[in-house]
């Protein structure tokens, strides 16, 4: 196990587009968060400022860190290395498993680095300007490690999607799509048809959910809007696991 | 050793391998020819765990391939020289497949040096010919010194010169004991590589047997006559009842022995300049013996 893990990280890092995936991931979330404190008005700066926009930039971060975790199965398919992973791992659980850890550790881990990297400049930047002390808020730890549990989940949801699909601009446009637009318009139709409080139920936004300084009122808190959405791709990685087992490679 | 046995895979209503058994020696390379989606390539993944077969096994030592603990130290797999990522460097490419078996960084250049790609480690397999892909191929195949070798169609698309490389490597695995399959469409290829054959058409088993007496039994024989007397030779033979093909003062007959025509030469006084038996070739015996079961017939043939 601990060799098939080694291998998927091997394979992960040394493909260039999976680099520039993981920095892009990381790089937009922070620009909006350190740029909006840089330009924010003085007088408008609070203890939950910086946090907050940490938190709010984190759905643009868990959002690429789930193509991340498409395009390490998608890549297999469509560059034919399948066959080389299949044949030196023939246990499929075992290869599914062994990417799993590695996107998810990745996940939490580059959620981590926006998390450090935007506390530690964020601050430095309110510093250097004109803003009275702040207290520490605290909403701002458990918003953060919910961010860094979104980045593994949303990495694992990529990667059964990606295994589903086996394509990767499907199952990139399925994964953005899926909170954007699909959720919004079920979500919608129901709430229209027979159910008041009807967003709670929507996955993907009950974890994004999760990540709020603040929650909404309606929801299952923090942890239980997590894993609400957790166990949701638990069920598509399962899904995702008996497809990869049953289909020839 | 490897044993195929019954090995069937389906595709919904479409049966691509039927019922097939054979078997690949230790020390000696087997040919594993077929027409062109004759299920060549179908019978090599279901071989290997990638495809699943619908019944029937095949045993390396007599283990299953998924029930192989470290499967690269024992099979050896090449079936398409483009399953590697453009995008990473040939020795990265190594590293990962070495790894998930465990093996060592230091085996992998073992093996770049063993296919001479040592000069081009760090270059991405992108910018790599077909000849520098079926070498890396190679030694992806080679990184757990397997006892079996299996490869799909490793000449096709080669020049000349990796055409020898590729027979080369062949030879020397199977003298060094190994158990050698490799496929191919290219008869003539097969005829210089090959010691044994295994002849598949329409998925089904044609023939096993050596290269020797695959022409034996399905090349076409005929006899070849010179003679200043052929115009009464050749009536003499059609009068028997016997096919001849006369051009010049030569003919060629078909189903009879050499022996016979000499006879019946010598008991009407005929002169023979020349009696002798030929045989065709390697690419004529498997036309005969797969055109029963070639999957794409010619408009001709399908109107017969």
């Amino acid at each position: 196990m601990i060799a098939t893990i080694r291998s998927e990280w091997i394979k992960l890092r040394t493909v260039r587009s999976n680099v520039t995936t993981a920095i892009v991931a990381m790089v937009i979330p922070l620009a909006i968060s350190l740029l909006s404190v840089t330009f924010m008005g003085e007088n408008n700066i609070d203890s939950g400022t910086l946090p907050g926009f940490i938190v709010g930039s984190g759905s643009v971060a868990v959002l690429l860190i789930g193509v991340l975790g498409v395009l390490c199965v998608t890549q297999e398919y469509s560059q034919g290395t399948i066959r080389l992973t299949l044949a030196a791992t023939p246990s499929r659980p075992r290869v599914y498993l062994a990417k799993g850890v590695v996107v998810a550790v990745l996940g939490a881990a580059l959620t981590g680095l926006v998390i450090l990297i935007g506390t530690v400049v964020g601050s430095a930047i309110i510093d250097a300007r004109d803003v009275p002390e702040l207290v520490s808020n605290p909403d701002a730890a458990p918003a953060f490690l919910a961010m860094i549990l979104m980045g593994a989940v949303v990495a694992l949801l990529g990667m059964a999607i990606g295994a589903l699909t086996r394509n990767p601009p499907s199952a990139i446009t399925t994964l953005v799509l899926w909170p954007l637009l699909v959720e919004g318009i079920v979500g919608g139709l129901l709430s229209l048809a027979f159910v008041d409080d009807v967003a709670r139920w929507m996955p993907f936004q009950s974890g994004l959910n999760s990540m709020f300084l603040e929650l909404p009122e309606d929801g299952f808190g923090r942890w239980g809007s997590l894993g609400y959405f957790a166990a949701w791709v638990l069920f598509v990685s399962l899904m995702a696991e008996r497809s990869l087992k049953r289909r020839d490679a | 050793m490897i044993v195929v046995d019954e090995l069937t895979k389906k595709y919904g209503s479409t049966t691509a391998v039927e019922r097939l058994s054979f078997t690949v020696a230790p020390g000696r390379v087997t040919g594993f020819l077929g027409p062109n989606g004759s299920g060549k390539s179908t019978t090599m993944r279901c071989m290997i765990g990638l495809d699943r077969s619908s019944s029937g096994s095949a045993r390396f030592d007599g283990r299953a391939y998924r029930d192989l603990a470290r499967p690269l130290t024992e099979v050896g797999a090449l079936l398409d020289a483009g399953n590697a990522h453009s995008g990473r460097s040939a020795r990265n490419h190594l590293r990962w497949i070495a790894t998930s078996n465990g093996f060592s960084a230091r085996r992998v250049d073992e093996v770049l040096e063993m296919v001479g790609l040592q000069q081009v480690a760090k270059k991405r397999v992108g910018q790599f010919s077909l000849g520098m892909k079926q070498r890396l191929g190679i030694a992806a195949v080679m990184l757990g010194d397997p006892q079996v070798v299996i490869l799909d169609e490793p000449a096709n698309g080669l020049d000349p010169e990796g055409i020898r490389w590729i027979r080369e490597v062949l030879r020397n695995l199977a003298n060094q004991g190994r158990s050698v399959l490799v496929s191919s469409h290219l008869l003539a290829e097969m005829a210089m590589i090959a010691d044994d054959l295994v002849v598949i058409g329409r998925g089904r088993l044609v023939d096993q047997c050596t290269v020797t007496e695959f022409i034996d039994r399905h090349a076409t024989k005929w006899v070849t006559v010179r003679s200043p007397q052929l115009d009464r030779l050749t009536d003499l033979v059609r009068n028997a009842g016997h096919r001849v093909e006369s051009s010049g003062d030569a003919a060629d007959i078909h189903g009879v022995e050499a022996a016979a025509v000499g006879e019946l030469a010598a008991a009407n006084g005929i002169v023979l300049h020349e009696l002798s038996t030929q045989t065709g070739s390697l690419e004529d015996a498997f036309l005969e013996a797969t055109a029963m079961s070639v999957e794409y017939h010619g408009l001709s043939e399908s109107a017969t």
